[in-house]
């Protein structure tokens, strides 16, 4: 109701002095009429906005040209071609002139935030001593300031420009300022400060895995297992610690991954507790931890656990018994082809009967013979080296 | 004198009625421009820093299946098929499903890719017309390809479920052969789907925009060209209208209503549990999604639809009236059907935002504005003659409804400027604000037109001939080729 007496008072003069018969109109087309001008106004303000955006994006593309070969070419002389450099002084010793990247121009913020993101772009194209040079320039010019001041913003996505850049430069941040970013409900910002608690903290890098209520999604995983497997000088873990302990089952689920990654033969006897998991899903992730880590010891106890099983987790042990390949199981995979009515159930027994290779090679045969039609099929698809799936 | 009285409370009755059936529309296209806006500035912000390439360098990347069926493809087959084969996504499989063509393509398949027959254990989950064959190619390079060869089921639907019976991986994208995908459409896709936090989302769709009057090459987008012809622009305008601010819109909400069949990934299980794409039905993809809907809220599935406001496909409109209006003919009767079959639905609070949001949308600002327009203009003439008119406010209500639907259009526009600048010219931006303001005048009256043809063949349940589509091809001397009028 307010809204209708503030609308009346804004735009009422308007319609009774260019619409003279207005307040004798009927509603509907008092309502029509302001709806109209709504429109109208609308239209052109998106016109001029069309207008205005595209010519400001010109310009700015100009501006940001023009200056970045500014920076480029400021580069290429004192850091790429850096005398010092050129003749073996270690990069740590290299004096650098801050004195061109100190002059006027820089004083402005946008000037300066461009140079941080050329300063990135740099140093994620360059390794080695380079690579230092560019660090060391982010710090001595104190543009690790302006991230710093970007962390405190109240703003996300300014925190994660913040966080980005410094995580780009390696420069090191205390725990308790990234740690309660790594439960954000932001999930771009938790995101990027997990990947910044990884890179940057000194003490203990997976910390945040104790902590995190948070879900890990599969995005993030991503994200963080290319961090941890190329980040140089990371102590790795014992990952079984959280496959144990943790209640967030991302983080569990994360950590077997990891757990194959790094092959951590030390963390099986965490994983086969979780074949007693209620959730299927977690049960699957680690059967399949399990196969990849040819843990054929508990071979035995897949077994034994398969018929009270869902499908889903049938289905990861018949693949772990391929893997195992120990020829202990071929008649139960045998049983299994010829048992069950589930396409995919006879499909991956086929499959791992075959990964038995020689071991198994005249039951398949005879399974070929004696077969239904599907049957036979099915054992051929999986002998055939162009199907892959 | 009794008569006229009764004539006169009628008529005041249906002007207030469609009075508030029109406001209520515009307010819910109102609604849906604040919604898209902000959905759209935020997927740019989140999106400026996204690092695609960590999809290409890991092992944990989900494997997507490609699902394209085609009929009598035979001029541009080979140089799609190539396209497909050569998306940025390190893990997935093309499946080119061969809907007993008449033509030469399937030949020209088995000697351009070395395709060999093979015992392949195919699973029927979905029921389709037989497949004869399936072929794998011998080539290394091609070792992505799969091309099933099949009994025409005279459908789009039947040929995809034969692709989604065939296919390995959790998702599938469905495609037509003849659409010209990005090529880092999969991984722009997939994206979300590793995102989504707590609900399951079981389909994801992108911009579709016309390729008419583009230049491509090898199958891949070269340079976006604003559609020559008036029709394809007109076509031009409604997509981003529909894609950049409709169905963005809905996606916020959860909402949204169809996958486009151009483009589209899907959760493989739902599909084959909700008993995969209708044959029989006119409008198969909107009937699957509503349907996959149905399928979660009946097994308490928390599901997700979503849509991203990146272009991410091409596809060729209709140059000809003729061949429009069998598509916009077939749209609509697919409406209707899906309207009748899914009755229950609509107003059923049982199905939350599907019952009480999805369907009635579709059923009364959808399905009955045809029907309320017509209705309209009907009138309009019949107080015309009657000398019933004040003239004075019905040039202010078109007015009014002229200048919102300007205003949407422009608004779309905006929109899809400020994701990413797809014309480049000011020239094609001025062209295509012009355009749309001739859209109500010339271009919308056909969609009403065709819309109440599709309804009436609905009623009178007339056969629809799966007659041959003309395509210009994209930017090259101009070809025709004959394929079903499925899209």
């Amino acid at each position: 109701m307010l809204s209708f007496i503030v609308a009346d008072s804004l735009f009422g003069p308007f319609f009774r002095k260019y619409f003279y018969y207005y307040d004798s109109y009927p509603v509907v087309i008092q309502i029509a009429v302001f709806l109209t001008a709504v429109a109208i106004s609308a239209t052109i303000i998106a016109y001029l906005s069309i207008i205005f955006r595209r010519g400001k994006g010109y310009l700015t593309d100009v501006r940001t040209r023009k200056i970045n070969t500014f920076i480029d070419n400021l580069i290429t002389d004192n850091i790429i071609f850096n005398e010092e450099i050129l003749a073996g002084v270690p990069p740590q010793d290299v004096k650098l002139d801050l004195e061109p990247f100190q002059k006027q121009v820089f004083s402005q913020g946008w000037v300066k935030q461009a140079l941080v993101d050329r300063l990135i772009y740099f140093a994620n194209s360059f390794s080695g001593d380079r690579n230092l040079l560019f660090k060391r320039l982010f710090v001595e010019l104190e543009l690790e300031k302006l991230s710093f001041n970007k962390l405190k913003s109240f703003n996300n996505s300014t925190k994660i420009l913040g966080l980005v850049e410094l995580t780009s430069m390696s420069v090191a941040v205390a725990d308790v300022l990234i740690l309660p970013l790594t439960n954000s409900r932001n999930r771009k910002l938790r995101s990027e400060a997990r990947i910044a608690y990884i890179k940057l903290s000194k003490n203990d890098p997976f910390k945040f895995f104790d902590d995190a209520t948070e879900p890990l999604l599969l995005w993030d995983q991503l994200e963080l297992f290319k961090i941890i497997t190329t980040t140089e000088g990371l102590t790795i873990p014992n990952f079984a610690r959280w496959i144990t302990y943790s209640t967030n089952k991302s983080i569990v689920s994360f950590c077997l991954k990891l757990v194959v990654h790094y092959n951590q033969h030390a963390a099986i006897p965490s994983i086969v507790k979780l074949l007693d998991n209620k959730d299927h899903y977690l049960r699957v992730e680690a059967i399949k931890c399990l196969g990849k880590l040819k843990a054929d010891d508990i071979e035995e106890k897949l077994i034994a656990i398969y018929n009270n099983q869902p499908l889903n987790c049938q289905i990861e042990i018949l693949k772990a018994i391929g893997r195992f390949s120990t020829g202990k199981q071929i008649q139960f995979l045998r049983g299994e082809f010829i048992r069950t009515s589930d396409f995919d159930i006879k499909k991956n027994a086929a499959r791992s009967l075959i990964n038995h290779g020689r071991a198994a090679k005249d039951i398949v045969q005879n399974l070929i013979d004696t077969a239904t039609a599907d049957g036979a099929i099915i054992l051929k698809h999986c002998m055939n080296p162009l199907i892959k799936y | 004198m009794k008569y006229g009285v009764y004539i006169e409370l009628f008529g005041e009755f249906y002007e207030g009625t469609v009075f508030i059936y029109g406001t209520t529309l515009l307010l819910i296209y109102a609604f849906l421009a604040i919604m898209s806006l902000v959905a759209v500035r935020k997927f740019k912000v989140l999106d400026s820093r996204v690092d695609y390439t960590l999809l290409l360098n890991s092992i944990h990347t989900p494997g997507i299946s490609v699902i394209a069926p085609a009929y009598n493809e035979t001029i541009t087959i080979l140089e799609n098929v190539h396209s497909l084969l050569n998306l940025n996504y390190p893990k997935y499989e093309v499946i080119i499903v061969n809907d007993g063509s008449t033509d030469d393509s399937l030949e020209k398949m088995i000697a351009e890719f070395d395709l060999i027959e093979v015992d392949f254990a195919y699973n029927e989950r979905l029921k389709t017309k037989p497949v004869k064959r399936i072929f794998r190619s011998t080539n290394l390079a091609y070792s992505k390809l799969v091309v099933v060869d099949k009994i025409n089921g005279k459908s789009k639907a039947d040929a995809s479920n034969a692709g989604i019976n065939v296919s390995s991986f959790d998702y599938f994208l469905c495609t037509d052969v003849d659409s010209i995908l990005d090529r880092d459409a999969i991984m722009k896709l997939i994206k979300p789907i590793m995102e989504e936090t707590d609900k399951r989302l079981i389909a994801i769709g992108a911009t579709l925009r016309m390729a008419n009057s583009c230049v491509v090459d090898q199958g891949f987008m070269q340079k976006v060209v604003m559609p020559k012809q008036l029709l394809p622009r007109f076509q031009e305008i409604e997509y981003i209208r529909s894609f950049v601010m409709g169905k963005m819109g809905w996606s916020t909400i959860n909402s949204v209503p169809n996958v486009s069949g151009g483009l589209g990934l899907f959760d493989r299980e739902i599909v084959i549990n909700s008993g995969g794409y209708d044959p029989n039905s006119f409008g198969e993809d909107m009937e699957l999604v509503i349907r996959m809907m149905v399928y979660c809220v009946n097994y308490n599935i928390d599901y997700s639809i979503r849509y991203i406001p990146l272009t991410l496909c091409w596809t060729e409109g209709p140059s000809t009236l003729r061949v429009y209006g069998r598509q916009r003919s077939r749209w609509a009767r697919g409406l209707a059907q899906l309207m009748y079959a899914h009755r229950k639905v609509i107003f059923n609070p049982r199905y939350g935002k599907l019952g009480l949001i999805v369907m009635p949308y579709n059923f009364v600002f959808e399905l009955l504005a045809p029907i309320v327009e017509a209705l309209g203009i009907i009138y309009y003439i019949i107080i015309i003659i009657l000398d019933a008119v004040n003239w004075p406010y019905a040039i202010l209500l078109l007015v009014f409804v002229y200048s919102y639907a300007i205003m949407i259009s422009t608004l779309s526009i905006l929109w899809d400027q400020l994701t990413y600048h797809t014309y480049k010219t000011w020239r094609e931006i001025l062209l295509l604000c012009f355009t749309a303001m001739f859209e109500m005048i010339i271009y919308h009256p056909l969609i009403v037109f065709f819309s109440l043809k599709g309804y009436f063949n609905f009623l009178a349940n007339r056969k629809h001939s799966w007659g041959n589509m003309q395509r210009q091809g994209f930017g090259q001397a101009a070809q025709t080729r004959a394929i079903t009028a499925s899209n």
